[in-house]
């Protein structure tokens, strides 16, 4: 009986396993053995067993001798270009997202669905589009420019497309949902007499938002901040259309490598990096977040 | 003594237009230092808008308020010398014990050391010493409400305002912390503003009461006041068990009121400073359950019919039927040697001097 009982319970979990085993774990697993093997001559790998991937992602070889190691600046500047815009990214949204959820959340109950409504809007769109939206608003001839030429503001074009602002301006704009509604996840629960029992003690506005807002809406900021940063880091579209050729992305390099470069164990190398980069950033963020709210309980 | 606070025609109109809701009108009122003074009223009559308005949370729609005789209007909560305990605590709930007590002081700007000197003076205050380090979430409801109360203390303020603390709290420890709250007062001297539906409560804690009646105050008084001369029949009703009688006046002179009682002739009745009464006038009277007791036929005030007798411990109510048929509860202490009478007895009733009062209606 009770065997049975257990026989039917694994049958009714094995769905979720096969999708966990095959769609999860199985392409990373072929990632991983990839970034290990032999590029081939016309894209794809050979099976001989190399670690030569990995060092390239780190190091390289002198051209003319190939003793002389260095470190592989390009690569490594790629990897801190991608994580330092993808914080800026995520500062930024948390900067906008902040006011925005305090907007709606702050309306009455019965029109906060609308205001999030306006929210999802832009999720209607093709992000390829949205993004060549932003490219026609802000190249030398733009929307932007001509604007502000016409208001006399300026007197040449300001060069923003192409530029690390440009990358900055589509990923805000992009992941600036994701922040918004954890965030207004997080107010919509929060007890608005705590506020009214910190300007009752003293607190002014700004001590009230610091000592007292803030905190309470922490979850919803680290649920914001996890959903920012871990697709800005891994984006492909934006810094490919706003930053041109000459501003790269990991994304982008790892797409070169599958593409052109036609070097796929380098790529599932930059693949693999990017998904320990991620995963370091999560637990060394989660990891300071408990810290600090946790302590002894009992 | 000298008014703390003092309210003069204030209303608080919410909504506009068709939709306007009146929650106050025309409330005039002075509270005096170091009184506890009580607002008490059901559920929805205004009780909490009043004390909001104290507070700086809502501005009156007209009227003014006054705070130790400084108009403060416009002042937001954080610029009034007024603390309040809220009707569910509204702890921080990420701070400990310590920092929620401490809070106010910090925003004050305090120096560090004075604020950890009140905070400890607080804790001994509260009895929550051993406390100090837990967060609200890892405390009882008594244990809150003990935080609570010594973190709005805790900056001192003239006035302490109370919105129905003790009314998430079980019979047993509301009991305890209603003496708590009253030596708290008379220790600390602080005026408290206590907002209760609990009429017992408010007899029992109070220097003084406003009963409240859809955002009206319809009596004011100190609680000997309200329970022996309630100034109406809501007042009345509210306050204690009472009967509530129709009888018609039997005459009416410059030495009192006669009321005619049906099957028992005429009794003299208290009346209400000037209420002008006809003869033959049907008015509303009322007694105190307890202000009658039972008597020999032939001395009797007041014959009545016993349908039913319910014990309540430390007495019993007797349920019975006047001779018109009016309902009438009579509550009679319960003693040893006493042999309680049994439904369908014909019994005798007399009444305490003053024990009938006709009322405003
Ligand atoms: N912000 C508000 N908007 C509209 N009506 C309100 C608001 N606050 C209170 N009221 C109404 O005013 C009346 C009095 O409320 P309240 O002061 O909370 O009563 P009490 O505390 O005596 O139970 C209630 O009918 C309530 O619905
Ligand atoms: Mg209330």
């Amino acid at each position: 009986m009770h065997s049975t009982r257990h026989g039917w319970k694994w049958l009714l979990s094995a769905p979720a396993l096969v999708v966990l085993v095959l769609a999860a774990s199985g392409p990373l697993l072929i990632v991983l053995v990839y970034s290990f093997l032999t590029p081939g001559n016309m894209g794809g790998v050979a099976w001989v067993p190399t670690g030569e991937a990995w060092f390239r992602v780190f190091f390289k070889r002198d051209l003319f001798e190939p003793d002389v190691i260095t470190w592989n600046d390009a690569n490594l500047m790629v990897l801190w270009r991608s994580v330092w815009l993808s914080l800026q990214t995520t500062v930024i949204c948390a900067v906008l997202g902040f006011p925005t959820a305090w907007f709606i959340a702050t309306r009455p109950p019965t029109n906060r669905p609308f205001w999030l409504f306006l929210i999802t809007i832009p999720f209607w769109t093709n992000i390829l589009i949205r993004t060549f939206a932003i490219q026609e608003m802000i190249r030398n001839n733009g929307t932007l420019n001509t604007l502000l030429d016409w208001l006399g503001l300026i007197s040449a074009p300001l060069d923003l497309l192409f530029t690390d602002f440009a990358i900055l301006l589509g990923m805000a704009y992009v992941f600036l949902p994701l922040m918004v509604l954890p965030l207004y996840a997080a107010m919509e629960k929060l007890d608005f007499r705590l506020v009214e029992a910190a300007y009752d003690l003293y607190a002014s506005r700004r001590r009230a938002l610091w000592h007292v807002i803030l905190p309470m809406v922490k979850p919803g900021f680290i649920a914001g901040s996890i959903l920012v940063f871990i697709p800005a880091i891994g984006s492909y579209v934006t810094p490919r259309v706003l930053g041109g050729g000459r501003t790269m992305m990991l994304g982008n390099l790892i797409a070169l490598q599958f593409g052109q470069g036609r070097n796929w164990p380098l790529g599932a190398a930059l693949s693999v990096m990017l998904l320990v980069i991620v995963t370091a950033a999560l637990v060394l963020y989660l990891r300071t977040v408990s810290k600090e709210s946790g302590g002894p309980r009992g | 003594m000298s008014a703390e606070i003092e309210i003069s025609g204030l209303s608080k109109v919410f909504g506009q237009g068709a939709g306007a809701f009146h929650a106050l009108s025309g409330i005039y009122l002075t509270i005096e230092t170091g009184e506890f003074f009580t607002l008490l009223g059901p559920s929805g009559c205004g009780k909490t808008t009043l004390l909001r308005m104290i507070a700086g949370f809502e501005q009156p729609t007209a009227g003014t308020l006054r705070i130790n005789g400084e108009e403060v209007a416009g002042k937001g909560p954080n610029a009034r010398p007024v603390n309040t305990v809220f009707q569910n605590y509204a702890l921080f709930p990420h701070m400990s014990v310590r920092d929620n007590i401490g809070f106010g002081l910090k925003m004050l700007g305090r120096p560090r050391a004075e604020v950890a000197a009140t905070v400890d003076e607080m804790l001994r205050l509260v009895r929550m010493e051993a406390m100090a380090t837990r967060k609200p979430s890892e405390l009882s409801g008594g244990q809150q409400q003990r935080v609570a109360l010594a973190r709005a203390l805790a900056p001192r303020p003239r006035v302490l305002l109370l919105d129905e603390p003790l009314s998430a709290l079980d019979l047993k420890l509301r009991k305890e912390m209603q003496s708590e709250l009253k030596r708290l007062q008379v220790e600390t001297g602080i005026t408290f503003v206590f907002v209760t539906h609990d009429q017992e409560e408010a007899l029992t804690m109070s220097d003084r009461i406003a009963v409240m009646n859809a955002g009206r105050i319809l009596q004011l008084g100190t609680p000997h006041e309200i329970y022996n001369t309630p100034s109406d029949r809501f007042v009345a009703g509210f306050i204690g068990d009472t009967n509530v009688l129709s009888l018609a006046v039997a005459s009416s002179g410059v030495d009192g009121v006669t009321l005619a009682v049906p099957g028992a002739g005429t009794l003299p009745a208290a009346s209400l400073d000037g209420l002008t009464l006809l003869v033959g006038q049907t008015v509303t009277a009322v007694v105190r359950p307890e202000q009658a007791r039972l008597c020999p036929l032939a001395e009797a005030d007041l014959t009545a019919t016993l349908e039913q007798t319910v014990f309540f411990g430390t007495d019993t109510h007797l349920h019975l039927r006047l001779a018109d048929g009016q309902g009438f509860i009579l509550r009679r202490q319960n003693a040893a040697d006493e042999v309680d009478p049994a439904p369908g007895d014909r019994l005798g009733l007399r009444l305490a001097r003053g024990a009938l009062r006709v009322l405003r209606d």
